[in-house]
């Protein structure tokens, strides 16, 4: 086993690493940029190296300076965490040449399944479903001739595309020429390039991915599904395992094909696959991670599986003790993500200074952040604040007792979307699963809070003046004096009438 | 100790308080009665007696009716911030002189409100000063950029809410204006 490896990352993942690293005896180094110097991972951390200004271009992004704090504190393995680092295939390359562990799959791994195309390509060798369409672009001809062999309703999507833009959504033939000509235009004038393929459309779509976990002696195993169809701006908000939306018979028949395409790339360590599923179980390949996933917690919690640690164990070349079928998941996991943003103002991020903080506890909570009174989130890095991750015995028993950890939650100094995430935990849809990833901007009541929530905090409000003036005039006063039991009134008269 | 004639008049006149607050444009009343052995809100109409206590600098305990309340509050100068059950509600307290004027501290174009969340630089004019549309008024920082906020008239300074080293909410206004 490692005697010491470097976290390339920040926020509560760096966290969450250094936590699983003291468990196994693991000597832990964090990096941090100018914004990060009284981040929790560097408190935590039993060495800490700066690495730069705060823009991630110049710290947490620069590979050599990673590898230079890591040969400076002569750490044998790196873990990137998500996001930075942790995708970038020249990086894990990198690492190997200059003789230290990347803790992750294997760099051309990383690089097969980056690209989309052919991570498709791998999925639809492996026999994985795919969402049925065009070989690529196609001409006018060839896109009518495709969209009546997949069958209505289908996708025209720009081949450069990006934002929504040069796409259609064609539910009949005889609408499919104008909308065809509508998206070439479109996508020419924004991309520069009118080409196109053509997708079969799939209908109110869940977002169902399998956990992979795989050693390095060609043990290949999935630790099951998570659902994560709540989503803002293409980002999951909430995940949950299992989904409640699957059949065990899906469950088995989705892992399987998971395990066939982590398979096909020699995958190593965690992994996560993902799928788009329609309402009658049909599902398609997505993508593959090839890093830890934000939402792991919620497998962990179902599995009693430490999934960082076992990254960890792999990349030492540990081999996975277990075999499928000994892997079973009990109860249900719920995570919320905590983010610093305003869901009233289209979840725009809202930086500052945590003046306050209370963390929700309780059997069954796990609050995966890294934040603390006097916190400052800057506009450098993702605004997540924490993942707060409950589990219970049944769907029903997991969301009370996430609306219960919900409300124990204090963030005071910028706004969050901990009074959504509440709503959300509220709404009969969620609670019944009748939902798919359009929910938010199904219900968008749920982005602001109901009128009558403003009673008591007017209350307190006037407390907080009231109990102000109070102690302004006790500081002036002397100790027992009478005028002190009549402070308060005093005070305030003072304030008002004089 | 001194409590004057004037003094012990105001407390028997004013044994009820009232406070305004504005939120989202809106007026809201309140006041505390304070009926010795115990404290009595009136809030739209409706009066409720309550009890509470101050548990650290910012969370407030308010048993109201036998249900209790846990209310985190941070002051920052005229503006209130209050959490409650995962909302963050901003008050502004409404003065009753600003009342009495008809609250118009928020209509538009006779303030300089902060774009984004960000910290008072400068402040580079005082109150009551006269200026020109256009004219600088107030440097910000934010996202590691100055940037000077200036007057969208032409007039004088009527109130600087902020000062210097001061951390402002995107949209917390700044500085009223009076036209000339």
């Amino acid at each position: 086993m490692f005697k010491k490896v470097l976290i390339a990352n920040r926020g509560e993942i760096a966290v969450r690493i250094i936590r699983a690293c003291k468990e196994l005896g693991i000597s832990t180094v964090a990096v941090y940029s100018d914004a990060d110097r009284k981040s929790l991972h560097v408190l935590l951390a039993d060495e800490a190296y700066h690495i730069g200004p705060p823009l991630p271009s110049e710290s947490y992004l620069v590979k050599e300076k990673i590898i230079e704090a890591a040969k400076k504190s002569g750490a044998e393995a790196i873990h990137p965490g998500f996001g930075f680092l942790s995708e970038n295939d020249s990086f894990a390359d990198l690492c190997e040449k200059e003789g230290i562990v990347f803790i992750g799959p294997t760099a051309e791994a990383i690089k097969l399944m980056g690209d989309k195309i052919t991570a498709k390509k791998i999925a639809q060798q492996a026999k994985v479903p795919l969402v049925s369409g065009s070989d690529g672009a196609v001409t006018d001809v060839e896109a009518s001739v495709v969209a009546e062999k997949i069958g209505y309703p289908v996708m025209i999507k720009a081949s450069a595309g990006g934002g929504g833009k040069g796409m259609r959504l064609v539910r009949n033939k005889d609408d499919f020429e104008s909308l065809l000509r509508m998206a070439r235009s479109e996508a020419r004038s924004a991309f520069g390039d009118d080409s196109v393929y053509v997708e079969k459309f799939v209908e109110n779509p869940r977002h169902i991915e399998i956990q992979i976990i795989a050693d390095s002696h060609g043990k290949v195993l999935h630790l099951f599904e998570r659902e994560c169809s709540i989503q803002r701006r293409h980002q999951k908000v909430i995940e949950e395992a299992p989904s409640a939306a699957i059949s065990a018979k899906t469950r088995k028949k989705m892992g399987e094909v998971a395990v066939k395409i982590a398979s096909a790339v020699n995958y190593r360590g965690a992994g996560t696959v993902e799928f788009i599923m329609d309402q009658k179980q049909n599902f398609y390949f997505l993508e593959m991670n090839t890093r830890i996933q934000v939402e792991h917690p919620v497998t962990e919690m179902i599995t009693g599986l430490d999934i960082v640690k076992w990254m960890i164990k792999i990349a030492a070349g540990e081999k996975l003790p277990f075999k499928q079928n000994n892997i079973h998941m009990s109860g249900h996991a719920l995570e919320c993500r905590v983010y610093a943003e305003d869901p009233e103002a289209n979840f725009i991020p809202s930086p500052g200074i945590l003046e306050y903080v209370k963390l929700p506890s309780g059997p069954g909570i796990r609050d995966d952040s890294c934040i603390y009174s006097g916190y400052e989130v800057t506009s450098y890095y993702d605004p997540m604040l924490s993942k707060l991750i409950v589990w219970g015995e049944t769907r029903d028993d997991a969301i009370n007792k996430m609306l219960s950890a919900l409300r124990e939650y204090i963030v005071l100094g910028v706004k969050t979307n901990i009074g959504f995430l509440i709503r959300v935990m509220k709404d009969e849809n969620f609670k019944k699963v009748n939902f798919d990833t359009g929910f938010i901007e199904k219900y968008p009541q749920l982005l602001s809070p109901t009128s009558e929530e403003l009673d008591l905090p007017l209350i307190a409000a006037g407390l907080a003046i009231e109990t102000m003036d109070a102690q302004n005039n006790n500081k002036s006063s002397k100790p027992n004096s009478k005028w002190k039991s009549h402070a308060r009134k005093l005070g305030v008269s003072r304030n008002y009438m004089l | 100790m001194e409590i004057s004639c004037k003094k012990t008049w105001c407390l028997e006149e004013l044994h009820a308080m009232t406070y305004s607050f504005k939120h989202k444009n809106k007026i809201y009343k309140l006041s505390f009665e304070d009926e010795g052995d115990r404290l009595v809100v009136e809030l739209e109409g409706s009066k409720k007696p309550i009890e509470y206590k101050k548990i650290d600098d910012y969370l407030y305990s308010i048993i109201i009716s036998g249900k209790s309340h846990s209310l985190a509050v941070l002051k920052k100068g005229k503006e209130i911030q209050i959490f409650f059950q995962g909302n963050l509600f901003n008050f502004e307290t409404v003065s009753e002189i600003e009342q009495a004027r008809g609250g118009h501290a928020a209509s538009g174009a006779n303030q300089i409100s902060a774009p984004m969340p960000s910290r008072i630089v400068k402040v580079l004019k005082e109150k009551g000063a006269q200026v020109e549309q256009g004219e600088g008024v107030i440097v910000v920082e934010a996202m590691k950029m100055e940037s000077e906020l200036k007057s969208p008239l032409s007039g004088t300074i009527k109130e600087i809410k902020v000062s210097e080293g001061d951390t402002v909410e995107g949209g917390e206004i700044l500085v009223l204006l009076s036209a000339d």
